[in-house]
């Protein structure tokens, strides 16, 4: 044994005595420290989502809706006074405007200008994302009822915002508490595809409840509550 | 090239040498599976690296890929969550908001009435309907745990016919063939269900027989109460049960009637019960209870007097007692004399009679105020009980005949034709609706063997059982939360079954395919309809439009009505009866030797005849007295005991001369049990049990719950009594055979003692964990049985929580508490506690966060009993608190003891520390079978992974949810607005929850109570949760000491 751990050592010793060993190794270190850069500038904890910016199956974008044709959140995302869930909304809350705009304005202009150059009577314009949710609902040319043999199949977005398992969010008590929307989830408005702007980690959450932050809750005088089982249940 | 090839040469070279030098430091195990090196200098060079283990290159590659894996693996976002939302939301579902819906148990005949709670379309919790005027929102523990089967993945899902899948139409077409033919050659077309409370499925059944007009239907209960609808037969001309009121009763007689644990209908008597036990309003109100039984029940338990007596005694003191009673009640009529001829007061075993005088002078001042009952099948017994409550004037008081209880209408004596019929082979058809004979029939396998030669056999279940293994066809019958339905429990108060979901399966409702077969195919729900139209809405008292009537109907649950002309009876004067020769009728111990010994056997709380024996929260759920779980066993006395020289946990071999079977079973000593007799529960050995062999956590030492392929315990059902006049339950001249093995039986009670430990301070008397008075005791002193000690003369806590807004706490009423064991179930199903298996059990690992530890004081056949619901107790200065080294565990500003999952590392110092021994820690991850049953999950409770300490948290969710309720609206919190899991399904309303801080609310105000208590005071824990002694209605109070076993 005391041989053999001789002769390791002896030929480790050559093999590391070795010219090739000192690139490999130095280059190895060099980029092991380019990269590391890299981890420790964008250095986040397990589960830190910021940033997290999906690619949905609809390209919908709330820069449109909500800022520019300033639709308030809570017209679609209803849920959130009312449960836990401010929820995604369903199909035929979109239907409500959707079943007569079929695309966008500038598109329906650009039909009318061409019908009147060729002389015709404009058709339907229908925006390709916008056929992506008649689809869903297996609607067919005629928005007001479902083709038939056609399969109305659910609309699969990506979350986008989520929390782990074992905390308790409940939006109600926050939007009753007068919080703006975008205290938590951004310039949501602005957006033309939803990405996660704050890191929604626990620090975040208590920062806000103790009042450290330069929130709407603190000035306003309500307590909320720091204890853990607010929100771990 | 060439020169990179020389250096790679030379770093072949050592590379081989390398790796041969770390061979040798490889385990000797990894270096004997290693393929042997073929020769050096055969090999080519270039490949010398794929022939030794290690290389630099290699070395260098997994190098690179760990460090490359490292780096993604920090990048990694977890898996893609997508969420789906609704095409059409239907307007009255917001997705994380609960549903309710009003429903009626289905779980068995009483039919209790419950709420569902429906989270996302699938419903998460049941809970009773607190508007209900009978049940009152009581629920007990079947019915909490029956919402698990709907998520059971054994469950039958498609018809079956000839062991072959098919379709409904072609089972359809099938059925109706063979019928008709059957019809058309005049053959026995034979039905059996259990009792029908359903009024459609008695209208589809009617229909079916008016089809098939030689066909017949008949009803049995698996646990029978046959003689009491016999019993009033024959002394009231009317076949029915009457409806018993226990509040109304100042003196309750039971003669072996174990009406709080599994007579009839446990919830709405336990309600009843309690609510003729009041003490803390201005009027005191207490009833005087007495039992006579063989065995230790759940009601004899809770008795003010109990005395152990023979099954076969009873007559004889009934006999007795009405004597007594004839000649007292002068108003009544005599007792007809054939009473004073025959024999005296049983002689061996039997009550002293100064107890008899006693009971008969009670008795006699409570006329009208009264009740005597009886659970024996014996119809003398039965009649007797019958006449002395006429003699009391109790009918049309506490026993109601007029609107009679429809829970159970089994008819023993029609079952034994049909048995005879079946066996002779003269059945052409037999339709089986949810009943199971094979199993609960003594002559099971006749019955089964009698099946095979029938030419149609039709079996609706909802899995496979006993029965249905010898039916033609197989038709699965929905879940009762899947499917409409009805039932009629007592008459005058119909109520409505509605689904919460879409069913599961392939199935359909047995009023459906009863409708079908008869020709007059409707859905269910449209044959739910038509009934209420037609019997329900017919009555006069009923106005407005029938739709108005339905919807309201609906979202109530039930209706309260006139009941149907024909529901009313007429009842006879009683006596006439009497004059019929003979009322007893061959009782196979008539004759009998005084030293032979009686098997009794009898319903468990939780699993009952057995139908719900494939539920593994009623099977770890501790039985109410002997606190066993998972396992079936014999009582014995500990004079019986000591007598075979036999001890807790040895197997003796069971046998009754005349039936051939044996059964061996681990025996159990029993306290407070006659000593001639052995007493066997009934509903183990069930089909479909033997799936309990995975259950509970899979690990190297590992015990099987059952071995594969057996089932749970054994059936005692083959030593049922079967006469023409009935089954009973007990038999005289059971053998008993030690066979010098053993089993353990898990037990719940021994362990997590309140007890301080002997050697701490051996001459320390014991505390007082459990406290109680006498009514006659309280009367005069209200806080009687104080065993106040002195508190601790200095405070080292600090005062450092202000409980600004709340403070939590619960008040436990321990004399109205009868330990039936709903609260516990109630809160598995909230609180998503898992099941562990019997092995971990064995090893004090079980996970319920409330247990009831019960105490047995005294000695005798007159133990006192008590119940005592353990949860954690929300210390305001918490012991487990203090030790936890990353504040795991931490106090919140409204009073509760929180558990924070995600903070805990598992050091269980905690739990160590807990003098309640209410800490419960997670040993394994214990998931579920399969995804299927994980549906019943709660989702506002997070579910424990391993290594994670949990407990009673007051439902911290339910407090969460009424004080954003009440936030969202704008308005504060109310008295009753949370209502925890435990306190919402109590049969006995013993649990009562709320804000300490409001002077106001019911808990400040039982607080206040003379009687409250708290535990271990010594410790100066200021528990949250706090007492009421027990009273007993007793002279004098026969406590001397407590044992916790």
């Amino acid at each position: 044994m005391q041989e053999r751990t001789q002769k390791f050592r002896a030929e480790n010793g050559q093999f590391f005595n070795g010219g090739v060993l000192t690139i490999v190794l130095s280059v190895a270190a060099v980029m092991g420290l380019v990269s590391l850069s890299g981890v420790a500038t964008s250095f986040r904890l397990p589960g830190d989502h910021q940033g997290y910016e999906p690619v949905q199956p609809i390209a919908f974008s709330h820069r449109l809706h909500a800022g520019e044709l300033e639709a308030p959140c809570q017209y679609c995302h209803f849920g959130a006074e009312r449960s836990r869930y401010a929820g995604i909304p369903p199909a035929n809350v979109c239907m409500n405007c959707h079943r007569f705009v079929t695309a966008s304005r500038s598109a329906i202009r650009g039909e009318e200008q061409l019908a009147e150059k060729e002389n015709r009577e404009p058709r339907a314009v229908e925006s390709p994302e916008l056929r992506k949710l008649y689809d869903a609902l297996g609607l067919g040319k005629e928005l007001s009822a479902p083709e038939p043999g056609k399969q109305p199949r659910p609309i699969q977005w990506v979350r986008v915002h989520k929390l782990p398992d074992f905390v308790h969010f409940d939006h109600r008590p926050h939007v009753a508490a007068g919080l703006a929307c975008q205290k938590c989830h951004g310039p949501v408005e602005t957006m033309e595809r939803v990405r996660q702007v704050e890191n929604l980690s626990m620090g975040w959450c208590v920062n806000c409840h103790r009042g450290r932050t330069d929130s709407a809750v603190a000035r306003s005088g309500l307590k909320p509550s720091t204890d853990c089982s607010v929100c771990h249940m | 090239m060439p020169k990179s090839t020389r250096k790679q040469d030379k770093l072949y070279i050592g590379g081989d040498q390398t790796a041969d030098a770390i061979g040798a430091a490889v385990p000797r195990s990894v270096e004997a599976h290693r393929p042997p090196s073929p020769p050096v200098d055969q090999t080519p060079r270039q490949n010398r690296d794929e022939v030794s283990g290690v290389s630099r290159r290699s070395f260098l590659e997994t190098l690179g890929f760990v460090f490359a894996g490292t780096m993604v693996a920090g990048c990694e976002r977890g898996p893609v969550e997508r969420a789906i939302p609704y095409l059409n939301q239907p307007p009255e579902l917001t997705p994380g908001k609960p549903l309710w819906y009003a429903s009626t148990c289905g779980a068995c005949p009483s039919a209790c009435g419950l709420l569902i709670k429906c989270r996302d379309g699938r419903p998460i919790k049941l809970e009773g309907n607190s508007e209900h005027p009978i049940f009152r929102g009581g629920l007990c523990a079947i019915g909490q745990a029956s919402i698990l089967e709907l998520y059971d993945s054994q469950r039958l899902m498609e018809p079956f016919a000839n062991g072959r899948k098919k379709a409904w139409p072609e089972v359809d077409a099938q059925i109706i063939a063979r019928l008709g033919e059957i019809g058309r050659k005049g053959g026995k077309i034979r039905l059996l269900s259990e009792t029908v409370n359903s009024p459609t499925l008695h209208r589809c059944i009617k229909g079916f027989l008016q089809k098939f007009p030689r066909a017949k239907h008949i009803s049995y209960d698996a646990i029978s109460v046959s003689a009491v609808l016999d019993a009033h037969e024959r002394s009231h001309g009317v076949r029915v049960l009457p409806h018993y009121d226990f509040e109304k009763a100042e003196v309750i007689a039971s003669f072996d009637a174990d009406f709080l644990g599994s007579w009839i209908s446990p919830v709405e008597f336990a309600k009843s019960y309690t609510a003729g036990r009041c003490l803390d309003s201005k009027q005191t109100s207490f009833s005087y209870h007495v039992q006579f039984e063989a065995r230790m029940s759940l009601t004899g338990s809770k008795a003010d007097r109990r005395h152990s007596v023979l099954p076969s005694d009873l007559a004889g003191l009934l006999r007795e007692l009405g004597k007594l009673l004839s000649s007292q009640v002068s108003a009544g009529p005599p007792l007809p004399e054939k009473l004073d001829e025959e024999k005296k007061t049983p002689d061996h075993g039997a009550v002293d009679r100064r107890v008899l005088i006693d009971l008969a002078e009670r008795l006699a001042g409570t006329q009208g105020r009264s009740l005597v009952i009886s659970g024996s099948q014996d119809i003398e017994v039965q009649m007797l009980c019958n006449s002395i409550n006429d003699l009391l004037g109790n009918y049309g008081a506490t026993l109601d005949i007029e609107r009679p209880s429809q829970q159970r209408a089994g008819d023993d004596a029609e079952l034994d034709l049909l048995v005879r019929e079946l066996e002779a082979g003269e059945v052409d058809a037999f339709l089986v609706l949810d009943a199971n004979p094979v199993y609960d029939l003594p002559n099971g396998e006749k019955v089964a063997a009698a099946l095979k030669a029938t030419p149609l056999v039709v079996s609706m279940t909802t899995h496979n059982n006993e029965t249905s293994a010898a039916a033609h066809f197989l038709l699965p019958i929905p879940h009762y939360l899947e499917s409409w339905g009805d039932a009629e429990p007592v008459a005058g108060i119909p109520a409505v079954m509605q689904p919460a979901l879409h069913p599961l399966g392939n199935s359909r409702s047995m009023s459906e395919s009863l409708a079908i077969w008869s020709g007059a195919g409707k859905p269910v729900r449209e044959l739910v309809e038509l009934t209420w139209r037609e019997i329900h809405f017919s009555s006069k008292t009923v106005g407005g439009r029938f739709q108005d009537f339905w919807d309201r109907t609906v979202r109530r649950g039930f209706a309260g009505l006139q009941p149907h002309p024909s529901a009313i009876v007429s009842p006879r004067q009683v006596s006439a009866a009497w004059d019929e020769e003979p009322l007893s009728h061959g009782e196979p111990g008539k004759g009998r030797s005084k030293d032979l010994l009686t098997l009794l056997l009898y319903p468990k709380v939780a699993i009952q005849d057995g139908r719900h024996a494939v539920n593994p929260w009623l099977q770890e759920l501790p039985d109410p007295i002997t606190k066993v779980v998972w396992d079936n066993y014999a009582s014995l006395s500990s004079a019986l005991a000591e007598q075979l020289g036999v001890k807790d946990g040895d197997i003796v071999r069971l046998n009754v001369g005349e039936v051939r079977h044996t059964l061996e079973l681990p025996v159990l000593i029993q306290p407070g049990q006659h000593p001639k007799v052995v007493a066997v529960a009934l509903g183990y050995g069930r089909m479909g049990t033997e799936r309990f062999f995975a259950v509970g956590p899979d690990w190297f030492q590992k015990q099987l719950t059952v071995e594969k392929g057996q089932t749970l315990g054994g059936s005692a059902a083959p030593f049922v009594g079967m006469t023409s006049a009935g089954r009973r339950l007990h038999v005289q001249g059971v053998k008993i055979e030690k066979t010098h093995r053993q089993r353990m039986l898990a037990r719940t009670q021994d362990y997590h003692s309140l007890e301080l430990p002997k050697n701490v301070d051996p001459g320390a008397p014991p505390r007082p964990i459990v406290q109680e008075t006498t009514l006659s005791a309280f009367l005069k002193d209200p806080t009687a049985g104080s065993q106040a000690r002195h508190g601790p003369e200095a405070n080292l806590w600090p005062r450092d929580h202000e409980y600004v807004k709340e403070h939590w706490a619960m008040v436990v009423d321990l004399t109205a508490c009868t330990g039936c064991s709903a609260c516990v179930i109630s809160c598995q199903a909230e609180n998503n506690i898992p099941v562990v298996g019997k092995d971990e059990v064995l090893r004090k690992r079980e996970m319920h966060w409330l247990r009831i530890d019960r105490y047995y004081a005294g000695a005798g056949p007159d133990v006192a009993v008590t119940h005592q619901p353990m949860m954690c107790h929300h210390c305001d200065n918490a012991p487990c608190e203090t030790v936890c080294p990353v504040l795991a565990t931490v106090h919140t500003s409204d009073g509760l003891n929180a558990q924070i999952y995600n903070r805990c590392v598992g050091t269980r110092y905690c739990a160590n520390n807990c003098p309640f021994k209410t800490r419960r820690f997670n040993w394994f991850k214990y998931s579920f079978e399969n995804e299927r049953e994980n549906l019943v999950l709660n989702p506002d409770v997070t579910v424990r992974s391993r290594g994670v300490m949990e407990k009673c948290s007051f439902c911290v969710q339910r407090i969460a949810e009424a004080r954003i309720e009440a936030k969202v609206e704008g308005r504060p919190m109310e008295d009753g607005a949370i209502v925890t899991a435990c306190q919402q399904s109590c049969p006995a309303s013993a649990i009562v929850f709320g804000d300490v801080n409001d002077p106001e609310s019911q808990v400040s105000k039982n607080l206040k109570s003379p009687r409250k208590y708290t535990l271990l005071k010594d410790l100066n824990l200021e528990p949250s949760v706090a007492y009421l002694r027990v009273v007993r209605n007793r002279e004098s109070s026969k406590v001397t000491g407590e044992s916790h076993g």
